[in-house]
């Protein structure tokens, strides 16, 4: 089951490292639960979902797209960014402090993949040895209800892209 | 079934990237294919692995006690020295990066976790949301007999460390 606008979205932990600009690049601090139904209740905000940090969609087009519409994304009323990957918090964090991300995107990780499988949005990837992943997509929740869902169904970055969240907004 | 000495090492096909100095810190090349016995055959190596890329022990003090025995483990007729975690090529190649293992260590990717678990030597950190790792070991093998397998049962470094491998040798 799929989720699709209209949908309370489900709860789950993702967990992830608070932006800290004082943190060596090499430094691992562990994660902290980031609880979805307790962090965005009264809310706008954006997930949208990269299937591996560090690879070449993600890292060039998907989430710098992101970081750059921050500040336009917040003048629409969204308070939280979230990418999320099926990768630890550890990794996540990295990808962050490599990325620039700093404050603009929360980099989340969904690890053992239970909030990218509750939302119906997993893909196998285990022949290109990355076992299971989330799909990329987009979706947009205030007050916890989803308003926009864009899953990519080919390579590239279209509706699930910082430019077609901003149309909808 | 784990592995142990006097096996020959299963075969098997991680990820890696070959270390290029010019390549950046923020660049995603595509993994290459490492499979283990077309690359072992008639070498002395070392495959330890490491339950998580940017954990704390992990990068603290596993990795860098391989990186800093280098030159003690050439000396002693290891030709590769090999580290092994359940992420993707990907990742790992980050992860050298950030650490400075250079062309001293091959970071291998073992993202679908099959060459762990063809070892025997798979660790479930579902709970943790980290799904699936390795164990924490180290092995010798040579023309792809092992030699020596020393697995972690605790926290520390110890059966696992550059140090106990070079005290093997």
């Amino acid at each position: 089951m799929t989720i699709k606008v209209g949908d309370i979205i489900p709860d789950g932990t993702l967990q992830y490292v608070p932006y800290d600009p004082s943190e060596s690049l090499e430094a691992c601090p562990r994660p902290l639960p980031y609880k979805i139904h307790e962090k965005l209740k009264g809310k706008k905000a954006i997930i949208f979902a990269i299937p591996g940090p560090f690879t070449p969609t993600c890292s060039e087009d998907h989430v710098p797209g992101f970081i750059k519409a921050a500040d336009s994304l917040h003048a629409k009323g969204v308070s939280d960014i979230i990418c999320l990957s099926v990768v630890d918090g550890f990794v996540m964090n990295a990808f962050g402090k490599v990325t620039g991300s700093k404050d603009k995107v929360i980099m989340a990780g969904d690890g053992s993949a239970i909030f990218a499988n509750a939302l119906g949005l997993t893909q196998d990837l285990t022949k290109g040895g990355m076992g299971v992943r989330s799909k990329r997509f987009a979706i947009v929740v205030d007050d916890l209800k989803v308003t926009y869902v864009g899953v990519e169904e080919a390579r590239g970055v279209t509706v699930s892209g910082a430019d077609a969240v901003l149309a909808k907004l | 079934m784990t592995v142990k000495v006097g096996d020959k090492i299963p075969d098997g096909e991680l990820a890696y990237v070959p270390y290029d100095e010019k390549e950046e810190l923020a660049a995603c090349t595509r993994p290459q294919p490492f499979k283990v016995h077309e690359q072992l055959k008639g070498k002395k190596a070392v495959i330890f692995a490491i339950p998580g890329a940017f954990t704390p022990t992990c990068t603290e003090t596993h990795l860098p006690g391989f990186v800093k025995n280098y030159d003690a483990l050439k000396a002693k007729g290891v030709d590769q020295v090999i580290c092994v975690a359940v992420n993707d090529g990907f990742v790992m190649n980050a992860f050298g990066k950030v650490t400075g293992t250079k062309d001293k260590i091959i970071m291998a990717g073992d993202g679908g976790a099959v060459f762990t678990h063809a070892l025997g030597l798979p660790l479930d950190l579902t709970a943790l949301g980290l799904g699936t790792r390795s164990k924490r070991y180290a092995l010798i093998v040579d023309d792809l007999v092992i030699k020596y397998l020393g697995v972690e049962e605790g926290g520390d470094v110890k059966a696992s460390s550059a140090e106990e491998v070079l005290a093997q040798l």
